[in-house]
């Protein structure tokens, strides 16, 4: 009878060994035999630091991976096939990986993907829902494997919750104080109750991402740091801009520039944009995902665009330090001169 | 009042020195941005020295202010001032660059530029 | 020694903004295009909010700061949501 070929996307998670499982199981029962095709999506290429302990722990899931499908597997016929796919790319987002199953996909022939529901490649929150999405978009068939979820889940999104909402509290009970006066009963009283309707009612909207006990505070420090660094960049910045202003020529040079960051969407990539428009001389005007379009205004700040100081800041402050030695944007071709039509 | 110590008088003049040049400055580079935004050609271009009056034309103002109150809360005050214009005018100056480009305010380039401006136009016409 | 008093500093740096808004409001009045205008105000509003912190400190009236930092939360919502007005015609938020 026909091969069933299954794709499993892998991630360590604790429903990984159940989503194998899953896959065996399922494919078994719809084919006599079955090619099970294990994959681990690399989010970083290897320009990144981390991509070479990245792939190594890509290699031991797959290992252990193998082992399970043979363990459940028993005498029937299956195949196993293992692969680490996006190694020459910068996975962003769900479409991103979307794209390299449907590639990996249309050339092995794969009947079905098995997705892990709490499925979750590289450093970011999980990505079900938006990539069940775009598979849907590009007509990728895919089941997901009905694991039974921990107990410790739900206790671990309590302890998320109380984080956001401790963090909230007292960011705005700080602030509140800083305005008020903190030694007067009067302020201190009225601040904990605003603050406390605060953290109740926006505490999600303000912390969308999950808060990291260790790397959150870390990254506040991280972040102190870096404010001296731009704050130098901005005067440097500010007498460049303001030499060419002055001059009776004015020899102004306005290009428009694509520059693709290696930092992600959110938080980290707010920050870098708007370090970048606060930095005169260069303007984000546009920001998809990853890619933003720069207006720059004199040579001396497309070049420092293009060297990526500010980016290599940025991902030391979100990242740490190791992550901060990346090729700059234009070592690794990422950076272009475009035209106006790209606005 | 007791009568101040030769070391204070000179903290107070390097003090006032300091205020008057940073409030110099403030003004010089607000001057700058003011300059430039007369003077540019476009809006994009208008942007970049427009972000000059709320980082060193502001920021050292501010500083200014905070050194002139000292050691007290209202300094604390000025500080968190300029945190917000730091952290508002970028987002600010991005969205209206953003909305020039969707409303198809076409740029002034330099070399590149010419041969597609018309590309530019029929692209911002179609928004 | 000081020749001035840090009053006077203040009110002569103050009365300088001034001068600069004024310039800067040509730019607001000729445009041509609304981000040209928008751009203007917005300056305008952090020079606004710059004056006020200096008359905070030359006439000592510490409320001045309170005033100025609600001015500039202000100043930057305006600036956002007429940004937005001008893509998204009524279509605000």
């Amino acid at each position: 009878m026909a091969v069933e070929r299954l794709l499993v996307p892998l991630s360590d998670t604790v429903t990984v060994r159940q989503t194998v499982g899953y896959a065996v199981q399922s494919g078994l029962e719809r084919a006599d035999s079955l090619e099970c095709h294990l994959v681990v999506a690399l989010p970083y290429d290897d320009a990144v630091p981390e991509s070479a302990r990245q792939r190594e722990d890509a290699d031991d899931l797959l290992s252990r991976a193998r082992n399970w499908v043979e363990e459940d597997a028993g005498d029937a016929d299956v195949t196993i096939e293992t692969a680490t796919l996006g190694a020459d790319e910068y996975l962003f987002g769900p479409r991103d990986y979307a794209e390299i199953f449907d590639d990996y996909a249309a050339a092995q022939g794969i009947d079905r993907v098995v997705l892990d529901p709490e499925y979750q490649p590289g450093v970011t929150a999980r990505i079900l829902q938006p990539l069940e999405r775009e598979l849907d978009r590009i007509g990728l068939a895919y089941d997901e494997a009905p694991v039974e979820r921990s107990t410790r889940r739900g206790r671990l999104t309590g302890s998320e919750d109380f984080d956001r909402l401790f963090a909230t509290f007292m960011v705005s009970y700080g602030f509140y104080l800083v305005l008020g006066d903190p030694t007067y009963w009067f302020d201190l009283v009225t601040g904990a109750a605003v603050a406390g309707i605060v953290a109740v009612s926006l505490a999600r909207v303000t912390f969308s991402v999950p808060l990291d006990r260790v790397q959150s505070p870390i990254r506040v420090v991280r972040f102190a740091l870096y404010i001296p660094y731009l704050l130098w960049e901005i005067v440097k910045a500010n007498i460049a801009v303001s030499a060419v202003i002055l001059r009776p020529s004015m020899p102004i040079e306005p290009t428009l520039t694509q520059v693709d960051s290696r930092v992600r969407s959110g938080l980290p990539l707010t920050a870098l944009a708007n370090s970048i428009t606060l930095t005169p001389g260069t303007l984000t005007v546009r920001a998809t995902d990853q890619r933003l379009l720069v207006h720059t205004l004199i040579p001396a700040a497309r070049e420092d665009l293009f060297d990526g100081g500010l980016e290599k800041a940025i991902r030391f402050v979100f990242y740490g330090r190791e992550s901060a030695a990346i090729p700059s944007p234009r070592e690794r071709d990422d950076a272009e001169i475009v035209g106006g039509d790209e606005l | 009042m007791i009568e101040p110590t030769p070391l204070q008088v000179t903290l107070e003049t390097v003090r006032f020195w300091a205020i008057v040049v940073l409030l110099g400055l403030g003004v010089f580079f607000t001057l700058v941005s003011t300059v430039g935004v007369l003077r540019l050609p476009d809006i994009y271009a208008r942007a970049h020295t427009a972000s000059q009056t709320d980082t060193l034309g502001a920021g050292f103002a501010l500083a200014g202010v905070a050194l002139a109150f000292g050691w007290q809360h209202a300094a604390v005050y000025t500080v968190l001032l300029l945190f917000f214009v730091f952290i508002t005018n970028p987002t600010a100056a991005h969205a209206i660059a953003r909305s020039a480009a969707e409303t198809g305010v076409e740029p002034v380039l330099a070399e590149e530029g010419e041969t597609d401006e018309s590309a530019a136009d029929t692209e911002g016409e179609t928004r | 020694m000081t020749p001035a008093s840090l009053e006077d500093v203040f009110l002569v740096a103050a009365g300088l903004f001034v001068v600069l808004a004024i310039a800067m409001f040509y730019r607001a009045v000729v445009g041509p295009t609304t981000q040209d205008r928008l751009l203007a105000v917005n300056v305008l509003g952090t020079n606004t909010v710059v004056i006020l912190a200096l008359l905070a400190a030359g006439l000592d009236q510490r409320w001045f700061l309170d005033v100025a930092l609600i001015y500039a939360l202000l100043n930057f919502l305006m600036s956002v949501a007429i940004s937005k007005f001008t893509v998204e015609r009524g279509g605000v938020l």
